[in-house]
């Protein structure tokens, strides 16, 4: 392999698998801040300790899936400088600038709220604790509409000039409006939603057929589940057909590709455009994708709209079948938005930004030999924590809300000491276990 | 002060206060085996709430550990935002001390993370290597980074520069790089004496004052091989000078406040003593970034972004750094005393 591919797939394999951390994180954050909102405006104790619970047990599973889609991300923040400093050369004065702005604005607070979050059950006030969780939602998307800024300008670059061989940012406004953005950004949210809705109502199902006690738990997530993934699931198809006409637009080779026709004559026009080189993605790649996603995409949407009827009297709950259906779907939402990541970034190849910088060219200088050591190590890593999350979240899902360890208060004993810090002859705290 | 200027105080700021709030992460990490674990005492329960086989130095660090992170990140972030040319060159340039980092930070943030939600004792314990390795290498690594920047790095006629094992390993940046493994975990250890119950805080006090001492003996070598001519270069040489004395000061401060069982200015001083290396290397070579010896390099204007695009970056910055320094110092506040009362071990 050349170190272009190295570099290529090491990316293309991150990339990949940190954006399945980040569609649950992003499916499960807003539905876990409705659940802990209603618990909070709950009057009836049972009621509110039902609700309570189940912020706890969905929590825990976003909160691991979380961890692992955090340190992922990190990775994420240094490969553009780590392997395509090509990129900085080209585009780092309009680039950067979304990347910068996604971490001071979004990213920062995301984490520091989410650690308040964690650990302020039982020490935070009430109505404190379950605001910190709204910031936290709000910032996943914030930082999802950063990053398709940045991503929008590499599949369509607007609002810049060339000078020099570097671009200059011209227009602010029109980076942050991109159409490649936007509409993109909607989607993905869109998809995040079913993702996550789709999660809760397969667990949920789950606890049905194993006759859970927790009915009134598991029927209320059931509900929640179904309701978001159906009503998400409906749109997200029509807001992905909705980007059609902006890649047919904007990117001709995509679009030939997946219509599947007048790719020779786009070929021979970007030659003519570019000078010779092989304008072609891989083609098979981006059809099976986008037919997996098309296909998933509807009958996820069929399904769920049938679920929801059958909700009506508990039938769902009742019927088995049914049941095992929604376990069997919770998969397939996650195939579905690799296949959209392989139509978009794929699709864009050979380009890094769309008509303006190859791949190839934007390529550290960086020895084969140190790539395919990164290579090999990154993804060792990084499919090792994603089986160990899916393991995680599988056991932590299965064994139900008892085993939630999330919001777990130690003992609280009457004497609380006063003031910060403390001296060193405080009363030794009572242990924990 | 022109705009350059306060990106770079900006990114000054972002990288001292990651390795500040980093550092004593990584500092418990390295040390949380050898401070009273609750590992191993009494019968878990397999069931239940809380689960078991908490660690009292990580339940120390857990409340603030997903929001020190981050620091890092908004440095990676405003350093490509505003010095793009920069961050180009410095990470592809130090390639495998940057994915070296990232591997340990990566495993290592992971199994804090997860490493409660194992459930057998011989689970944690694979978890806790994990931890420690993922703590030791980035604060080694980020000390040979350090070193090799007061050194300045082998760059070529295109601006760009690939670092080998003879620049690593050379004795000066080795040199770095154990002072700050060593400084960290000290840093860690006064931070354990701070928050922890006094028992463990005591026994976090004599390992941090002797770690103190150890880092003291590195930092020697590496100002002995400087004074030889065989480790720093640096531009600005009073000024580099009153840093080193003032890093020297905080050593011995901490390690004075930390025998005396004055913890709060003993954490105080190691805080000093972990971000005074990162203005070494801004102020030290100012206005240069990134030296191939002294008083040659890449310079502030010619790293820092275009104009127009910092403009843009300051009117957002205004309003969210702020709003950031607000919110991070609400969660050190609202996370204040010592562990053990009404904190959910989670970690």
């Amino acid at each position: 392999m050349s170190a272009a591919d190295l570099a290529r797939l090491q990316f293309a394999a991150t990339t990949g698998i940190h954006w399945l951390f980040v569609i649950l994180t992003m499916g499960l954050v807003p539905l876990v801040a409705i659940m802990h909102t209603r618990a909070a405006y709950t009057r009836d104790p049972a009621k509110k300790a039902v609700r309570e619970r189940m912020t706890r047990f969905w929590g825990q599973l976003y909160v691991i899936n979380y961890a692992v889609g955090i340190v992922t991300g990190l990775v994420m923040e240094f490969q553009f400088g780590l392997s395509w400093s090509g990129l900085s050369k080209f585009a780092g004065n309009v680039f950067g600038a979304p990347l910068a702005l996604e971490t001071l604005i979004a990213f920062f607070a995301e984490s520091t709220f989410l650690g308040m979050w964690i650990f302020g059950w039982g020490r935070m006030r009430r109505g404190v604790h379950v605001t910190l969780i709204w910031p936290v939602a709000l910032t996943a998307y914030a930082s999802g509409y950063w990053i398709m800024v940045a991503n929008g300008f590499m599949q369509h670059p607007v609002g810049y000039e060339v000078r020099d061989g570097a671009a200059y940012l011209t227009d602010f406004g029109a980076l942050l409006t991109n159409s490649s953005a936007l509409i993109a950004l909607f989607h993905i949210a869109l998809a995040a939603l079913t993702t996550g809705g789709v999660f809760i109502a397969g667990v949920s199902a789950y606890h049905f057929l194993r006759r859970t006690k927790e009915t009134e738990l598991f029927r209320g997530s059931l509900r929640l589940g179904l309701w978001v993934a159906m009503v998400t699931s409906f749109f997200v198809v029509i807001v992905g057909e909705m980007q059609r006409p902006v890649i047919e637009r904007t990117q001709p080779m995509k679009d030939a590709v997946l219509e599947n026709s007048g790719v020779a004559e786009v070929q021979a026009q970007l030659v003519r455009e570019h000078g010779p080189g092989d304008y072609v993605p891989w083609q098979d790649t981006m059809r099976i994708s986008m037919d997996a996603m098309t296909i998933i995409g509807n009958t996820v949407s069929t399904i769920t709209f049938i679920a929801v009827i059958l909700l009506w009297k508990s039938w769902l709950t009742r019927w088995r079948p049914a049941l095992w259906v929604l376990v069997a779907m919770v998969p397939f939402p996650f195939i579905a938005s690799v296949g959209g990541w392989v139509v978009r970034e794929v699709g864009r190849q050979p380009w890094l930004v769309y008509g303006e910088l190859t791949v190839e060219n934007a390529l550290s200088h960086v020895s084969t030999a140190a790539l395919a050591v990164s290579c090999t190590v990154f993804i060792a890593v990084f499919l090792a924590l994603a089986v160990t999350n899916w393991t995680l979240i599988t056991r932590f899902a299965l064994r139900g809300p008892d085993a939630t360890q999330l919001g777990a208060t130690e003992p609280l004993p009457e004497d609380l000491p006063s003031g910060p810090g403390g001296g060193s002859d405080e009363k030794q705290p009572v242990p924990a276990f | 002060m022109s705009l350059e200027t306060a990106w770079l105080a900006l990114l000054g700021l972002l990288l001292a206060g990651y390795f500040v709030l980093g550092g004593y992460d990584y500092g418990v990490q390295m040390l949380h085996p050898f401070l009273g674990g609750r590992e191993g005492k009494g019968k878990e329960k397999e069931t239940g709430q809380g689960g078991g086989g908490g660690s009292a130095a990580l339940d120390a660090i857990a409340p603030f550990f997903l929001g020190n992170e981050v620091w890092l990140v908004a440095f990676a972030g405003v350093l490509f935002g505003a010095f793009p040319h920069l961050e180009g060159t410095l990470l592809s340039g130090l390639y495998p001390l940057i994915v070296a980092i990232l591997v340990g930070l990566v495993t290592g943030n992971a199994a804090i993370q997860l490493r409660r939600r194992s459930r057998s004792a011989r689970g944690r314990r694979r978890w806790d290597v994990l931890i420690v390795c993922g703590g030791a290498l980035p604060a080694l690594c980020w000390g040979l980074v350090v070193g090799l920047l007061l050194h300045g790095v082998p760059r070529r006629a295109d601006g760009s520069f690939y670092i080998g094992p003879g620049d690593i390993f050379s004795p000066f940046t080795l040199a770095c790089g154990v002072t700050t493994m060593l400084l960290f975990a000290a840093h860690g250890a006064a931070f354990v004496a701070l928050r922890s119950e006094p028992r463990l805080g005591v026994e976090a006090r004599h390992l941090g004052a002797l770690l103190l001492r150890g880092a003291g003996a590195a930092g020697s070598l590496a100002l002995l091989l400087t004074l030889f001519g065989a480790g720093a270069s640096m531009t600005n040489r009073p000024t580099s000078a009153v840093i080193a004395a003032l890093f020297a000061a905080a050593l011995a401060g901490a390690w004075w406040f930390l025998t005396r069982g004055h913890n709060v200015l003993a954490f105080a001083a190691t805080c000093c003593a972990t971000a005074l290396p990162v203005l070494l290397v801004g102020a030290g070579h100012y206005p240069y970034l990134l030296i191939s010896s002294a008083g040659a390099g890449l310079t502030v204007d010619h790293a820092v972004t275009d104009g127009a695009t910092l403009k843009i970056l300051s009117a957002f910055g205004v309003l969210v750094i702020p709003v950031i320094l607000a919110y991070q110092s609400w969660s050190w506040w609202a996370f204040r005393g010592r562990t053990g009362l009404r904190h959910p071990s989670y970690f």
